[in-house]
């Protein structure tokens, strides 16, 4: 094939996964104003013309007849806003720690750690028969300043560095998220019981989402003040200013455009997380995700109640998608794909 | 802080003018909780509204999908949370959360409202371990709905007695259910001969009981339907059911396309509609069909049909019956309403039980449609007045009188209660839709059911899983 | 550089990620040696690799990783396909790319359980639009989501239609990148379209196909909410990928000692079919470099 023809089998190709993007959203868009006959009587497309929009499914959801609307959306509004902030905040923060500082990490101190950490509290919580979560603290106020006083000895074997940190951070996002999601709530069950409450707060789904979160703040981070560069810090440490002054007034609004897609990115995944909410939640703080899972279940043909849910997840990431798209455009963040 | 956002959100619907608050519950805010509405959520939310204005108490109510009810409650009330101050479950989960629940205060135990209960529903399903756990608010039982108007038509009368041979009239044995089915399907009067829920997750198993029941609930042998009343074997494979599973599947003939994936909350609008000629359901179809279908005026309910033969596990063969044994199935028992222990607010939450299933509201519920309140006290029945507001005489008579017949019914089949009911429903439901759509022959599908279901019985405890059994069927302890 | 200050900025995130992230996996791997029911209240008991062997016997659990490995697979091939495909048209500037990239993003930005709920719509046996489209072709009422072929089919589809903008968007960005000189050698030399996509273009994309094809596959691994919305897992167990089955012998039978077992299984799957990956993969990029 010439290479006319092949443009213009890609154009081709574009406009039809076009139309395959849009078609799934046009429709939900216009199901949310059909009236019931314009389901049941089969497929209807084009408001006006195959039947006559109505307003009455957004009325009856905004109501409450149809159930609490209002409470999911806060809790999703605020958990994620909340968690958002946070993980992009300590995201950058390490994240421009393993830009400019050198770590080193020996890899028998990290060992002693995971066996002084996993023997401790088998011994405490089987044979002491202690609380999980007081077992865990003791872990970690023990086993950790241990392992950072071992890394400063010189131990031999072999010592990661700055790369090895980042791809441990990164690599959480390889866990199936069931497996720590489940962990985490057997976890959240133990400290209810001892006391403090974390199922189903406010705080325990930010700590969570925030942890969620984190991986992709480094990862996106990391690659976004490698651009920033180096000199106009270098120059500010000789006037003697402290670095997290440098951090906070030079380079995070220096790589602006970075924090801002970044946000977006993180916040898109958090919203739309849906296996954390569904175990780590109840009745206080459903998120969004879980209210529309529930739609599904007794609603039967009811599409309109279902696709006015559906939009009120939809639009806001639609709104962050363009914008994130528009961003692209104006090449500001080709660098960090790489 | 989001309580703060919410009241912010709500002022401008607030409309509370209140002279006197009786009792007084100011302050108290219960948290209720069921299934996604509109079925049993409304009932809760108009009852709310009528204890609010009258206590001057707060009522927040969440919803989640059915499937999410067990693991919510469960983890709550293991966990002591507190969370939920009255909770709306089904029966069959009372063996496992009845650790967790409070036992209903003694004044509501007695008086006009306590007799007025139909003795079923008080005595079988309201009480576990000698006490009464929990209140009925709905009573379930599955029914057969059919249209008057095509069933009376002299036409489709004489057609189908030249074809078939007897009257056209609403089905008493299982074989009968299924001429007509095919009937109707094949005529033109009406879409589809019949629907029935196949879908897993939308509460397909009861209607599988459904079947089930007329062929194993042996009147020689109480208790036997779903193990053995000695040895808690598993029956679910004997030949009795493998005959219903053979009839649930031969319905898809006649039931719409895609009726695989129908829940019970399908089946309903179907019959209303006007696309089916019946349906098995509960009572819900019924008032669907009178006040928001297009059927109205020709809503009829009769009874479950039975069988002339039921299969007899101690002997190992087929009882044979003159006449067909109606065994109606009570399915799902009836929505409960219970107060965990962990509540902190008890006196308030019973007072709102009280208030929901006291004769005038829940009189008031059993005629709207979609709150998923079904008759259950003796006043429902008897009462014929309230009916008429959306049925026709005719209408109400035939619908009152085969509920009340399938609770006097001396072969009335009780539903499955059994601690770990998830346990067992998960399998059953799982090899069911593979019998259902093909994957697996139905003797197949029933072995492994009853295969798991032993080895949970043995996992669980035999002794103790026999005795709530026996317990839960009406029958004495062994000894 | 070795301020004592760097410790200010990497412990908040350090100690975060290994509170919420890694210690629940102590208790929890601890849990998994144990069999501890809610329902009925059975008190803990110490069984070793008892769960772990249960496990492994139980064909349910094979069945999910088959349905679960056969999704991802065949949905993240046609993510890549489809993907790179559009990255090049777009990468060639044919008209409208500005406004198909920015469309092209929003299925990624979408909850999958909306995905999810719209699909149910679509793919109505009856009433949806997909049935229509088949209807055209003479196939009336499809089993879409009730007969297992056809919902792993149609749960491919769904994948496939939100993940491909991920790839798009890093081939896109990955085509940017290539250095122009090996180009403009090869318009010289008039080397046709094909030819230089063949020996060219795709050679020197392999590290990130190959990056790209691993993020897709392992984030393939975890589906969830698509399938709990679409089918619950059914027919049977049919569509039951692992996350759900996971979760269903959690919360639905309460059986906290196996499920932990399960999970800690699931993770030695993923990085067994890792690291089996990136081995293939590294031979596959070097072959190619030579």
């Amino acid at each position: 094939m010439s290479r006319e023809g092949f443009r213009k089998a890609g154009f081709l190709l574009s406009l039809f996964w076009l139309v395959l993007c849009i078609f799934p959203l046009w429709w939900v868009l216009v199901t949310a104003f059909k009236p019931p006959l314009a389901v049941s009587g089969g497929a209807t497309y084009v408001p006006f013309f195959d039947f006559q929009p109505t307003l009455q499914a957004f009325r009856d959801a905004f109501s409450g007849i149809r159930g609490d609307f209002y409470g999911p959306i806060i809790s999703s509004v605020l958990i994620s806003i909340v968690s958002t902030a946070l993980a992009v905040l300590l995201g950058s923060m390490a994240a421009y720690a393993l830009i400019r500082f050198t770590f080193s990490i020996r890899l028998l101190a990290g060992l002693l750690f995971g066996v002084l950490a996993i023997g401790g509290f088998v011994v405490m919580t089987e044979l002491w028969d202690m609380a999980v979560p007081y077992a865990l603290l003791i872990v970690l106020f023990v086993a950790l300043p241990a392992a950072v006083w071992a890394n400063g000895r010189n131990l031999p074997g072999p010592v990661m560095g700055n790369d090895d940190v980042t791809f441990w951070f990164v690599s959480q996002r390889m866990f199936p998220p069931i497996v720590s999601a489940f962990a985490l709530f057997l976890l959240y069950a133990e400290t209810g019981k001892a006391g403090l409450r974390l199922l189903d707060t406010f705080g325990g789904m930010v700590l969570a989402y925030t942890a969620f979160g984190l991986p992709f703040a480094v990862w996106l981070m990391r690659d976004f003040f490698e651009s920033v560069p180096v000199e106009v810090e270098e120059a500010a440490m000789v006037d003697d200013i402290g670095r997290m002054r440098i951090f906070a007034q030079i380079v995070l609004p220096m790589s602006l455009p970075g924090l801002i897609a970044t946000s977006m990115v993180v916040l898109a995944f958090i919203w739309n997380e849906f296996l954390f909410a569904l175990l780590l939640t109840s009745s206080k703080w459903q998120t969004l995700p879980i209210l529309l899972a529930g739609q599904n279940s007794s609603r039967g043909d009811e599409w309109w109640a279902v696709s006015v849910a559906t939009l009120i997840s939809i639009i806001p990431m639609i709104l962050v998608a363009t914008f994130l798209g528009r961003m692209m455009r104006s090449g500001m963040l080709s660098g960090s794909i790489k | 802080m989001k309580k703060l956002l919410m009241s912010v959100a709500a002022l401008p619907l607030a409309t509370m003018t209140h002279a006197e608050c009786l009792p007084d519950y100011t302050g108290v805010t219960l948290t209720i909780s069921t299934q996604n509405g509109p079925y049993v959520a409304s009932a809760l939310r108009t009852a709310a509204d009528s204890w609010e204005a009258k206590t001057c108490g707060e009522v927040n109510l969440v919803e989640f999908p059915f499937g999410e009810l067990y693991p919510k409650f469960l983890t709550a009330m293991s966990q002591q949370t507190g969370d939920f101050d009255v909770i709306g479950f089904i029966p069959a989960w009372v063996p496992d959360f009845a650790p967790y629940l409070s036992t209903m205060p003694a004044e509501m135990q007695q008086g006009d409202a306590w007799d007025d209960l139909h003795p079923v529903y008080r005595e079988r399903l309201m009480s576990w371990g000698g006490e009464i756990k929990s209140a009925t608010m709905d009573g379930d039982m599955h029914m057969l709905n059919y249209r008057a108007d095509l069933f009376e038509d002299p036409d489709n009368m004489s057609a189908f007695k030249a074809e078939y041979g007897y009257d056209l009239a609403a089905p008493v044995t299982w074989d009968q259910y299924y001429d007509i089915a095919a009937f109707f399907n094949a005529s033109d009067a009406v879409d589809y001969g019949t629907a029935e829920a196949y879908a897993r997750g939308g509460q397909q198993f009861w209607y599988f009981f459904s079947h089930a029941a007329s062929y194993t609930n042996n009147p020689n042998n109480p208790g036997s339907m779903f193990f053995d009343p000695e040895t808690m074997d598993a029956q679910i494979n004997n030949a009795g059911w493998l005959r219903a599973l053979e009839d649930y599947k031969r319905g898809l003939d006649f039931n719409p396309p895609g009726s695989l994936n129908n829940g019970s909350g399908d089946v309903r609008p179907l019959y209303a509609g006007g696309t089916v000629a019946m349906n098995l359901d509960w009572a819900d179809s019924g008032i669907l069909g009178a006040t928001e279908g297009s059927i109205a005026g020709n809503v009829r309910t009769a009874m479950l049909p039975g069988a002339t033969q039921i299969w007899n596990h101690v002997s190992g063969d087929w009882d044979e019956f003159n006449a067909p044994v109606a065994s109606p199935f009570l399915a799902f028992g009836g929505w409960q309403l219970a107060v965990p222990s962990d509540s902190a607010n008890q006196e308030a939450a019973w007072s709102y039980v009280a208030e929901l299933t006291s004769p005038e509201l829940s009189g008031e519920a059993i005629v709207t449609a979609n709150t998923g309140v079904n008759p259950y006290r003796l006043s429902h029945y008897d009462d014929i007045e309230k009916w008429l507001s959306i049925f026709t005489e005719e209408e109400a008579r035939s619908y009152l009188a085969a509920q009340r017949a399938s609770l006097d019914a001396p072969n009335v089949a009780l539903d499955l209660r059994l601690p770990g009911f998830f346990s067992y429903t998960e399998i059953l439901e799982i090899e069911l839709s593979k019998a259902l759509a093909g994957q697996v022959e139905p003797q197949e599908a029933l072995d492994t059911i009853a295969a798991e279901w032993d080895k949970l019985t043995d996992e669980f405890g035999r002794d103790s899983q026999l005795a709530a059994y026996r317990a839960s069927m009406g029958l004495p302890a062994l000894n | 550089m070795n301020d004592r200050v760097k410790h200010i900025f990497i412990w908040p995130a350090f100690l975060l990620v290994l509170v919420i992230t890694l210690f629940p996996l102590i208790y929890a791997l601890t849990v998994s040696f144990q069999t501890i029911r809610i329902v009925p209240p059975t008190p803990a008991r110490f069984v070793g690799l008892d769960n772990y062997g249960d496990i492994l016997a139980n064909a349910r659990f094979w069945g999910a990783i088959g349905t679960t490995a056969t999704i991802v697979i065949f949905s993240v091939v046609l993510q890549y396909v489809i993907g790179l495909s559009v990255a090049l048209a777009l990468h060639h500037n044919v008209p409208g790319a500005s406004l198909f990239r920015v469309t092209f993003l929003l299925p990624m930005f979408l909850a999958p359980v909306c995905v999810a709920l719209i699909a149910k719509m679509i793919f109505h046996p009856v009433l949806g639009p997909a049935n229509e489209f088949f209807t055209m072709f003479g196939l009336e009422n499809l089993p879409f989501l009730t007969d297992p072929n056809f919902a792993i089919a149609v749960l491919i589809a769904i994948e496939t239609w939100q993940w491909t903008p991920f790839v798009v968007l890093l081939m896109l960005a990955g085509l940017q990148g290539l250095p122009a000189e090996v180009f403009e050698a090869a318009s010289v030399d008039n080397v046709s379209a094909w030819r230089r996509f063949c020996d060219i273009t795709f050679p020197m994309l392999l590290p990130l196909s190959a990056a790209v094809i691993f993020i897709r596959l392992i984030e393939g691994f975890k589906i969830i909410d698509t399938v709990f919305v679409l089918t619950g897992g059914g027919p049977g167990t049919s569509t039951e990928t692992l996350t759900l089955f996971a979760y269903n012998e959690g919360f639905k039978k309460f059986n906290i000692g196996m499920t932990s077992a399960l999970s800690f299984l699931f993770l030695i799957v993923v990085i067994v079919f890792g690291t089996l990956y990136l081995a293939g993969a590294r031979k596959l990029t070097q072959r190619y470099e030579q």
